[in-house]
C-alpha cells in the first residue's frame, strides 16, 4: 500500500488553536499545541490502541463522558480540555486505582528514576490513597527468561508486552493468564519466553515489571550516560543508545530510526555488548614464535608486520570482515593494492564489478521503508530473522498494517511464510534457474524447464508472477524484491534474469520500489563502495588488474602464489563457505596479519601477527546500510590500555612502506573516502549526523554512479551472455562418495542447503547472557527423508560429502521440502562450510 | 509589557557629610559601643577550648560524618543500594553500585543491596540531603567532626568505614546546655 497522504486540519486544545495532521490519535496530536496527556499502553509503535489503562482521558466538547486521547482521533474543529477539574479528577482516580495493586518498592525497582509510572504518578496523580486492604502478592523475582526478569506485582496490566508477542513479533508467547484483578503476564505453560526479540518489551514495559536480567541493578539514570552509535552484529545496522557507567557499556537501548530500524533491536544487538568486556577479548598485540602466540609490544608487532609486507611485494591479499568500517576498508584497499601493488583485496562481495553496478543502481535502489509500503515484497533467498533480523519486524509490520502482499521465494522453510500470501520453495543452490524461471514467466519464455531444474513448482512460479503483475491492479504496482546475497552465488546467471525482472517491474526509478540486498557482512555495502573489491576501487571505479576475489585468494595462497593474507575483522575459517581450501591456504601462507578481537580458530591456529581490534563501541567511523544509508559509528567508550584503532595501525604499515597519505585522525581518513567515491561527493560526517544519509536519494551524486554500465546496458548486456534456458551446474554435480555403504545405514543423498542463525557470532559466544542460545550443528530434514533414512527427531546424525563430516543433531520440521538437507554456517564447530555439497549424505552417528 | 525607561527611579541615598557633630558620632560614638561589648565579656573570664584535650560538644542535629545502620535485629544492613542518595546529592560525592541478594548471601532486607558505598569526605558539604533522600533511614549524618587526613584518598570512606562507630565520638550537648 502507498504511503498515506496527510492532510492538516485545526482543533483547539486548551483554548489553543492548533494544526494537527488529520486522524493522528489526540494524544499525539496534543503535542502540536505543547500539551502532553499522560499515557501508559498507548504506543504507536505497536500499533492500534487499545484504551487499557484509562490514563489518557480528556474532555471534548460535544461528547457527554471523557473519552480516552489514544484512541480518539482529531478531527477538524474539535475543541478539547485537558486541564478542567473533570478530567484532573479522572487522571487522579485513574493514578490512584493503579496504584491500588501496586507495590512502589522503587528503592529497589530497576525502573527507579525512567519509570513512567513514578513520573505520571508525580505529575497528574493526587499523592494519597485510600486503599488500606492488602495489596496483591506474587513470588518475585522470576525469571521470564534467562535474559529478562517478571515482577508481577508492578505490572500495571497496560497490554504492551503481550501486543508485542502477539502483534509485532508474532511468536505469539506472551499471554494474558486470569482474569480482572488476578490478571497477569506469562506464557502459556510457565516455559522461558526466548524469543529472537524479546529484549524489546524491556523497553515497552512501562513499569519495572519486565527488566533486563544482565542489568539488573547495575544503575540508576543518574549514574549514567547515553552514546548514540550503530549497532554492527548484523547488515540491519539498527541504531542504538550505549548506556555507559565508569566507561563500561551496561545495556544497549533502540535510539529509533524510522528508516531504519523502526525502534526495535534485536536480542543479539541487545544483549551481545557483553562480549565488549569478556575476559577472553584480545586486548593487546600479538607475535606467532616458535608456534606459540605470545603478547608483545606494539613495537614489536609493526615491526612484524611490517617485515612480513615488505618482504612480499605483490603477494598480499587482504580480506575485510563485516564489521569493517568504510574507513578501514579504504585504508586496507589502499595498502594492499596501492602501497604494495597486489590487487587480491575482498570482503566477501561475491559479484563482479559489472554485477555490483547493474544491481547498486541508484534507480533501483528500494529503501527499509518502502519493504512497509509497497504492494508487493518478494524475499528472495533469505531468511530476514537470521540475516538481518529487524527486517522481519518490518515485513510482518507491513503485511499486518498496510496489507503487503508478501511473496517468499526461498529453499529453506521460512518464518515468514505464515504471513505470506505465497510461499514458493526451490532446491538449495538452485537460485539460477529459479529466477531465471520466474523471470521467463514475464517475458513469456520457457517456464517449465528452468522451474524443473530449480525443483520449483512451475505453477507456483506461474503464480508468483501473477501476484507479481497484477500487485497494483491490471499493472504492477510498487514491488520490492528482497533479496539475500548467497542467491548472486552464481553471478550473471542470478544477476541477468534478476534485472530483466527488475525491468517487467518497471522498479527502475520508481519510488517505493526497488530491489534491495541482504549482504551477509554487516557492512558489506559499504566496502564494497570503497573499493574493497578484487576488480574496482574506491567508487567501483575499475582498476587496471583485477586480483582474486576470497575463494581465488584461497586457492592461490595454497598454491603458493600469495604468502602474505591481512585479515581485517575476520576469520576465513568461519565466515567463508569453502573451509577446506582455507585451511590449507593458511597453512600455506608465510605470514598472517589479522585484527581480531577474539582468538577464534583462525587467529588461534594460523595468525602470525595479531593486532587486537576496537569493539564496535569503541570505534569511530562509517558504515553503508543496505540500502545505501550512510551511518556514523561514535566512540561510546575509550579503548582499553592495549588497543589502537585499526585505521592508525593500517596508515602506521603504509607510512613505513615510505606512503605519507596525511590520515591523521579517523576524519582525514573519511573525507579522502568521501574524495575518492565519486558518488559520495559534498557529503560529510557532519551531513550524515545522528539519522545518517542515503547518498543516492541527491540526484547529484546518484548521477556519479558509474554511468557505463546503467541498467539498461547492463540487461541487454548480460542478457545477451546468459541465455535464459540455460540449465544450473548443480544438475552435473557428481554424487557424493563421503560415506562408506559398509558401516551403518547410509542412504540416497539429499541436496545440501546452509543458513546462518541470528546466534551465530562471535560477539554472542563471548557475551555470558547469551550463552545458553549459542547454536549447535542441527540438520533440518523433512520427515519424509527421515522416516526413509530411519532417523528420528533429536538424533545424533553424520553428515558427510566427498570425505568430510560434521556430526549434527537431526531436526525433522514439518515444512522442510524433501531431498533436501538445511545445515548451519558460522558456528565454530561442525559448520556447513566443511561440506562441499551440493549432496551430502546422512546416517546416525555411531555411538561414542 | 513595553519597558518604558523614564519609569524607572533611581534613589540614591547618600551619608552625612564628613566633618560636624555627625562626623565625631562616627568616630567615638560608635567605638564605644563595641567597647562595651568587649568589656562586659572581659569580666567573664577567659572561654580558650584546649582542643583536641578538650572539646565542644555538638547540637544533636549538627551534620557531621555519616553513618550508615543496620537493623537491631537481624544485622542485615538497611541501605539497599538504591542510589537516590547520590542522586540528591548537590557535590555528587556519593558512589553507589548495586548488586542483588541471594539466599546464601543476603546483606540487606530488600532484594538489593549496595556492593559499593563509597562518599568523598573531601567533596561533602555536610548538607544532609543524602538523609533526607534516604528511603530507610539508612543514612544518616553522624556527630563526628574530626574527619583531617593526611591523604585526600583517605577520605574516601567506604562502606565498612562508614558502618563502623566512629572510633572517637564527639560530644554531644546536653538538654538545655
Ligand atoms: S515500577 Fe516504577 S513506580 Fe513501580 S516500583 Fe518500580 S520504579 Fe516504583
Ligand atoms: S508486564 Fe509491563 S508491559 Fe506487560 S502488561 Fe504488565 S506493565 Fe504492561
Ligand atoms: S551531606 Fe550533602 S554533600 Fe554530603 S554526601 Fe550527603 S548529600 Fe552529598
Ligand atoms: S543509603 Fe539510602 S538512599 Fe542511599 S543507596 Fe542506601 S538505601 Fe538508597
Ligand atoms: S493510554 Fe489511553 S487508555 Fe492507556
Amino acid at each position: 500500500m502507498p504511503r498515506p497522504e496527510r492532510k492538516l486540519i485545526t482543533f483547539s486544545i486548551d483554548g489553543r488553536e492548533v494544526e494537527a495532521p488529520a486522524n493522528m490519535m489526540l494524544v499525539d496530536a496534543a503535542k502540536f499545541g505543547d500539551v502532553e496527556i499522560p499515557v501508559f499502553c498507548y504506543e504507536p509503535k505497536l500499533g492500534a490502541p487499545v484504551g487499557a489503562c484509562r490514563m489518557c482521558l480528556v474532555d471534548i466538547e460535544g461528547i457527554p463522558k471523557l473519552q480516552t486521547g489514544c484512541s480518539t482521533p482529531v478531527k477538524d474543529g474539535m475543541v478539547v480540555h485537558t486541564q478542567t477539574r473533570r478530567v484532573k479528577d479522572a487522571q487522579q482516580s485513574v493514578v490512584e486505582f493503579l496504584l491500588i495493586n501496586h507495590p512502589l518498592d522503587c528503592p529497589v525497582c530497576d525502573k527507579g528514576g525512567e519509570c513512567p509510572l513514578q513520573d505520571v504518578s508525580f505529575g497528574w496523580g493526587g499523592g494519597m490513597t485510600r486503599f488500606v486492604e492488602p495489596k496483591r502478592h506474587f513470588k518475585k523475582p522470576l525469571e521470564l527468561s534467562p535474559l529478562i526478569a517478571i515482577d508481577r506485582e508492578r505490572c500495571i496490566l497496560c497490554y504492551r508486552c503481550v501486543r508485542f508477542s502477539q502483534e509485532l513479533s508474532e511468536d505469539y508467547q506472551l499471554v494474558l493468564h486470569e482474569r480482572s484483578a488476578a490478571t497477569f503476564v506469562g506464557t502459556f505453560d510457565g516455559h522461558p519466553y526466548v524469543a529472537p526479540f524479546s529484549g524489546n518489551i524491556l523497553e515497552l514495559c512501562p513499569v519495572g515489571a519486565l527488566t533486563s536480567m544482565p542489568y539488573r541493578f547495575r544503575a540508576r539514570p543518574w549514574d549514567i550516560e547515553n552514546a548514540g552509535s550503530v549497532c554492527t552484529l548484523c547488515p540491519a545496522q539498527c541504531n542504538v543508545a550505549f548506556t555507559v557507567r565508569d566507561d563500561r557499556v551496561l545495556r544497549v537501548l533502540a535510539r529509533e530510526n524510522e528508516e531504519v530500524d523502526d525502534g526495535w533491536l534485536c536480542d543479539k544487538g541487545r544483549f551481545a555488548y557483553q562480549s565488549i568486556h569478556a575476559e577472553e577479548r584480545v586486548v593487546a598485540p600479538m607475535v606467532r614464535e616458535d608456534g606459540v602466540l605470545r603478547e608483545v609490544t606494539w613495537e614489536r608487532a609493526l615491526e612484524a608486520a611490517k617485515a612480513a609486507l615488505g618482504g612480499a611485494q605483490g603477494r598480499i591479499a587482504g580480506l575485510a570482515g563485516g564489521e569493517t568500517t568504510n574507513e578501514e576498508g579504504f585504508l586496507l584497499q589502499r595498502l594492499v593494492r596501492d602501497v604494495h601493488g597486489s590487487p587480491h583485496v575482498d570482503s566477501g562481495a561475491g559479484l563482479d564489478r559489472s554485477g555490483l553496478l547493474a544491481l547498486g543502481d541508484p534507480g533501483l535502489q528500494a529503501t527499509v521503508a518502502d519493504l512497509e509500503f509497497a504492494h508487493t515484497v518478494l524475499v528472495l533467498g533469505t531468511e530476514p530473522v537470521d540475516d538481518a533480523p529487524i527486517l522481519d519486524l518490518r515485513l510482518r509490520k507491513g503485511v499486518r498494517r498496510n496489507r503487503v502482499k508478501l511473496a517468499v521465494a526461498t529453499s529453506r522453510p521460512s518464518s515468514l511464510d505464515p504471513n505470506a500470501t505465497l510461499a514458493v520453495r526451490y532446491a538449495p543452490g538452485a537460485e539460477a534457474a529459479f529466477v531465471t524461471a520466474l523471470s521467463a514467466a514475464f517475458y513469456g519464455g520457457a517456464v517449465d524447464e528452468p522451474a524443473q531444474a530449480a525443483g520449483a513448482d512451475a505453477g507456483a512460479v506461474h503464480e508468483l508472477a501473477t501476484l507479481l503483475r497484477t500487485s497494483g491492479g491490471d499493472q504492477p504496482g510498487d514491488v520490492v524484491v528482497l533479496y539475500g546475497q548467497r542467491v548472486l552465488a552464481e553471478g550473471e546467471a542470478v544477476t541477468a534474469p534478476l534485472l530483466k525482472l527488475a525491468g517487467a517491474l518497471g522498479l527502475s526509478g520508481r519510488p517505493g520500489a526497488g530491489l534491495l540486498g541482504v549482504p551477509t557482512a554487516t557492512n558489506g555495502r559499504g566496502l564494497r563502495e570503497a573499493g574493497v573489491l578484487p576488480d574496482a576501487g574506491p567508487g567501483l571505479t575499475a582498476v587496471p588488474s583485477a586480483g582474486h576475489g576470497a575463494t581465488g585468494i584461497a586457492e592461490a595462497t595454497a598454491a603458493g602464489e600469495l604468502s602474505v593474507l591481512y585479515l581485517l575483522h575476520t576469520d576465513p575459517l568461519r565466515d567463508e563457505p569453502q573451509r577446506a581450501v582455507w585451511e590449507r591456504a593458511l597453512e600455506a601462507a608465510t605470514h598472517v596479519i589479522a585484527h581480531a578481537g577474539f582468538l577464534t580458530e583462525t587467529i588461534r591456529e594460523h595468525a602470525t601477527v595479531v593486532f587486537p581490534a576496537e569493539s564496535y563501541a569503541e570505534k569511530e567511523g562509517t558504515l553503508v546500510h543496505p540500502d545505501g544509508r550512510l551511518q556514523r559509528l561514535r566512540p561510546a567508550i575509550g579503548r582499553p590500555a592495549g588497543v589502537r584503532a585499526a585505521w592508525q595501525v593500517l596508515d602506521e604499515l603504509a607510512r613505513s612502506a615510505g606512503a605519507e597519505h596525511g590520515v591523521h585522525t579517523v576524519h582525514s581518513a573519511t573525507q579522502q573516502l568521501f574524495a575518492a567515491v565519486a558518488f559520495y561527493a559534498g557529503l560529510s560526517v557532519d551531513a550524515i549526523g545522528a539519522k545518517g544519509v542515503r547518498w543516492w536519494e541527491d540526484d547529484a551524486r546518484a548521477a556519479a554512479w558509474p554511468q557505463e554500465s546503467g541498467l539498461r546496458a547492463a540487461i541487454s548486456d548480460l542478457v545477451a551472455k546468459t541465455p535464459l534456458s540455460r540449465t544450473p551446474d548443480y544438475e552435473e554435480a557428481p554424487t557424493p562418495s563421503g560415506l562408506g555403504a559398509a558401516d551403518g545405514a547410509t542412504n540416497g543423498a539429499l541436496r545440501l542447503g546452509t543458513y546462518q542463525s541470528i546466534w551465530a557470532a562471535a560477539e554472542v559466544e563471548a557475551s555470558p547472557a547469551l550463552k545458553f542460545l549459542h547454536p549447535h550443528q542441527r540438520v533440518e530434514l523433512s520427515p519424509a527423508d527421515a522416516a526413509r533414512l530411519g532417523i528420528e527427531h533429536g538424533e545424533h546424525v553424520t553428515v558427510g560429502s566427498a570425505g568430510a563430516t560434521v556430526e549434527a543433531v537431526a531436526h525433522l520440521r514439518n515444512e522442510s521440502p524433501a531431498g533436501s538437507a538445511f545445515l548451519q554456517s558460522g558456528i565454530p564447530e561442525d559448520a556447513a562450510n566443511v561440506l562441499q555439497g551440493p549432496l551430502v549424505e546422512i546416517r546416525k552417528a555411531t555411538p561414542k | 509589557m513595553d519597558w518604558t525607561p523614564e519609569d524607572d527611579q533611581l534613589v540614591v541615598v547618600r551619608g552625612p557629610k564628613p566633618g560636624g557633630a555627625g562626623g565625631a558620632y562616627r568616630i567615638f560614638g560608635e567605638t564605644l559601643r563595641g567597647l562595651k561589648t568587649t568589656f562586659a565579656r572581659a569580666v567573664e573570664g577567659h572561654h580558650t577550648i584546649a582542643y583536641p584535650e578538650e572539646k565542644v560538644p555538638v547540637y544533636p542535629r549538627w551534620r557531621g560524618r555519616h553513618r550508615l545502620h543496620r537493623f537491631e535485629d537481624t544485622g542485615l544492613e538497611k541501605c539497599v543500594g538504591c542510589s537516590l542518595c547520590a542522586a540528591a546529592c548537590p557535590a555528587d560525592c556519593i558512589r553507589v553500585v548495586a548488586a542483588e541478594n541471594t539466599p546464601e548471601h543476603r546483606v540487606s532486607a530488600g532484594e538489593r543491596y549496595a556492593s559499593v558505598y563509597e562518599i568523598n569526605l573531601s567533596r561533602c558539604i555536610f548538607c544532609g540531603y543524602c538523609e533526607v533522600a534516604c528511603p530507610f533511614d539508612a543514612i544518616t549524618m553522624g556527630n563526628d567532626y574530626e574527619l583531617s587526613d593526611y591523604h585526600r584518598s583517605d577520605l574516601i570512606f567506604t562502606k565498612e568505614m562508614l558502618l563502623a562507630e566512629p572510633l572517637e565520638r564527639s560530644p554531644i550537648r546536653a538538654e538545655g546546655e
